[in-house]
């Protein structure tokens, strides 16, 4: 296996390996470019430390949940739950951080929280052989009845301290998505993670080459959860507390980030930057029809033709191609 | 000797009085958060966490309205509106764009009590004015908030229904959606009357949308389940409207109801003679920000809070409602007239 390792040993193979695979992302990352350029043209501030700053700090959460839901996807799963599990990291990150155990105990609280869920989801999905639609969907109502038991209306407290440490006027949230990404690298290089493709793709056949498919899809469902519930630690420590529906709009946000992203429904295709790509155009979309004044009416239309757009681009660019 | 130096003791006195004076009315020369910097016409941002219902279409037709009025009297040059589309982290998102773009104020229902605390202190730091209303944030660092009293709101309802079904009896309680401090408050007001009658029966209670559909649905089902029910403790106008569909679907006889001066409601209040109650929080209470927010730049001096007095609506009043239902969309609330005089007077009152 190391001979194909695609981060440890950095095989002449590498390179052309990433071209492919970044095939089917290119033409999304083209209008990404194309948005983040318009908007830096609208407003110029952006390209200060402060204007990156703010802006990253609204694009973190949803590219974290991108990534939860794009991981599941990958091993042909889905994630219904990962809003609620991000109102319930936040409430869980507004509750004890002011609390005894201070932000140490408050952040390993929200981590313990998020790759438990996970776990518990993953284990009856793959355990049970029960659809992971129906099992997270349930998940999410009892995940958001938790988050609202530990906090019945918003409030809750996060020391000033920490809300200027993360979201600040400093690029921190930046920072933290590239350590991200980099430990996302690592974890594909580990036999769990090169599973994961394997998994999705066509888990049979992987069961039958010794692939450990179970262990796979349920490290992945741990994964998931971590990711949404520290995406509310980042959303608490943004608002400066805690609210237990906060998170509602990142399930829906986050599916259609990875589906951007070239992140298939039925498993094994796709990349996480792509997924991230898609969420940035999500999230720079806002900024953008703001700058140019469109009404909310034609917001939403010009939304929904921004996002078939990108998802046509690479057909049609890949039917141009095959001509 | 004595004379003279209490001659100085007074007007020491004296001068250090107006000193405090002086000082006292400078610190209230200026709204909160108004550095004086900004000069007319000034750029509004209306920060909607929802355009969709009824409701907030017809408050932002209130604002708009009274952007018009002040463009005519040249204060207002541009009126910028988003809608976060219900997600209180794009509300966040549309904020910071706004103080990026330099809008002279922003007013804004909240999508959370708290989540925009944080992005409004630096709007409030960079001298934008913040009027909040309606759905309030918790937080000091805006201009000024503007609202009713919820928990006013739920008491006077529980108040009115428990009378009404003589003190004791079953009842069901329609709440707005959970975790969402409107609907938490108007149900927290209601709790004290409730807990004061020990008569009185809760059966059950609802958590919905403030839509008709999903009320009726829940009222449906609680209908099944209660053959016996004495009063509709609703904390929401199309909530009562919902209801009242419910028990009409099912032939049960209609039972005492509160809610508020949503057109539906009051329609078939008046068609079914209904034993009713309503209260109003008014759409106006949009253009009031608006016009609130061009005063605080303007230089006067605005309270934290303005609180806008609940109506009641009851079989006396009523009438003076519906007479002017045609003017309002039939899903919409039929809310009392208003004018500039009646925002200086509410601005006025301390």
């Amino acid at each position: 296996m190391s001979g194909s390792d695609p981060v440890l040993s950095p095989s002449p193979l590498y390179w052309p390996v990433q071209r492919q695979r970044n095939r089917g992302v290119r033409a999304l990352f083209c209008v990404v470019a194309a948005f983040v350029a318009i908007y830096a043209y609208l407003f110029p501030g952006l390209l200060s430390i402060g204007g990156l700053s703010k802006f990253c700090q609204s694009w973190f959460p949803l590219a974290l949940v991108s990534m939860a839901q794009a991981i599941l996807m990958l091993t042909g799963g889905i994630n219904l739950a990962i809003g609620a599990t991000v109102s319930l990291g936040a409430v869980i990150a507004a509750t004890t951080m002011s609390g005894p155990l201070g932000a140490p105990g408050a952040i390993a609280a929200v981590a313990f929280a998020g790759l438990g869920i996970g776990a518990i989801c993953g284990l009856i999905v793959v355990r049970l052989r029960l659809p992971a639609i129906i099992v997270t969907l349930a998940g999410s109502f009892i995940i958001g009845g938790m988050a609202l038991l530990v906090l019945p209306r918003p409030g809750g407290e996060i020391p000033a301290w920490f809300s200027d440490f993360l979201a600040g006027g400093t690029p921190v949230a930046a920072l933290l998505l590239a350590l991200i990404v980099l430990a996302w690298k690592l974890y594909l290089a580990t036999p769990l993670g090169l599973s994961l493709y394997a998994a999705g793709e066509n888990p049979v056949a992987a069961y039958r080459s010794g692939v450990p498919v179970d262990a796979a899809r349920i490290a992945a469902y741990a994964i998931s959860g971590l990711l949404s519930t520290g995406a509310g630690l980042y959303v608490a420590a943004q608002t400066g507390s805690g609210d237990p529906v906060i998170g509602q709009a990142f399930t829906l946000n986050s599916i259609a980030a990875a589906v951007l992203g070239g992140v298939g429904f039925l498993g094994g295709h796709g990349t996480m930057r792509g997924a991230i790509a898609g969420s940035l155009l999500l999230s720079v979309m806002v900024n953008v029809m703001f700058f140019l004044g469109f009404p909310p009416v034609a917001q939403y239309v010009a939304q929904g033709l921004i996002i078939i757009g990108a998802v046509a681009l690479p057909q049609i660019g890949a039917r141009g191609r095959r001509a | 000797m004595l004379k003279s130096s209490l001659r100085a003791a007074t007007s020491a006195l004296c001068l250090s009085l107006l000193a405090c004076i002086g000082f006292v009315s400078q610190a209230d020369a200026a709204a909160k958060c108004i550095k004086g910097d900004r000069k007319p016409p000034f750029t509004l941002g209306w920060a909607n966490i929802y355009s969709v219902p009824t409701w907030m279409k017809q408050t932002e037709g209130t604002i708009a309205a009274e952007v018009e009025d002040l463009k005519k009297q040249g204060l207002v040059s541009k009126l910028v509106i988003t809608d976060a589309q219900g997600d209180a982290n794009t509300q966040i998102q549309q904020i910071q764009s706004m103080i990026d773009a330099n809008v002279d104020a922003i007013i804004l229902i909240a999508g959370s009590s708290t989540a925009p605390a944080r992005v409004i202190a630096d709007a409030c730091a960079k001298g934008i004015a913040i009027i909040n209303f309606d759905s309030l944030v918790d937080t000091d660092q805006v201009t000024a908030k503007i609202n009713t009293d919820s928990a006013q709101w739920g008491a006077g309802a529980a108040k009115w229904l428990i009378d009404s079904i003589g003190g004791k009896g079953k009842i069901i309680i329609l709440n707005g959606p959970a975790g969402v401090s409107v609907s938490d408050d108007r149900r927290k007001g209601a709790e004290p009357v409730l807990k004061a009658n020990p008569g009185v029966t809760i059966l059950a209670e609802t958590n919905t949308a403030y839509n008709v559909a999903p009320a009726q649905e829940a009222v449906s089902n609680l209908l099944f389940a209660n053959p016996q029910i004495d009063g509709v403790l609703s904390l929401g106008g199309a909530l009562s409207a919902g209801a009242v569909l419910a028990f009409d679907k099912q032939g049960r006889a209609q039972v005492p109801i509160s809610g508020e001066n949503a057109r539906q409601f009051l329609e078939l209040w008046k068609q079914k003679g209904l034993k009713g109650w309503a209260t109003m929080q008014p759409n106006w209470l949009g253009a009031f920000a608006a016009y609130t927010a061009v005063q605080a730049l303007s230089g006067k001096d605005v309270q934290a809070f303005v609180k806008v007095p609940l109506p009641v609506i009851d079989n006396s009043t009523i009438d003076s409602y519906l007479a002017r239902a045609d003017k309002f969309p039939a899903d919409g609330y039929i809310y009392s007239p208003y004018d500039q005089a009646l925002f200086d007077r509410l601005l006025a009152q301390k």
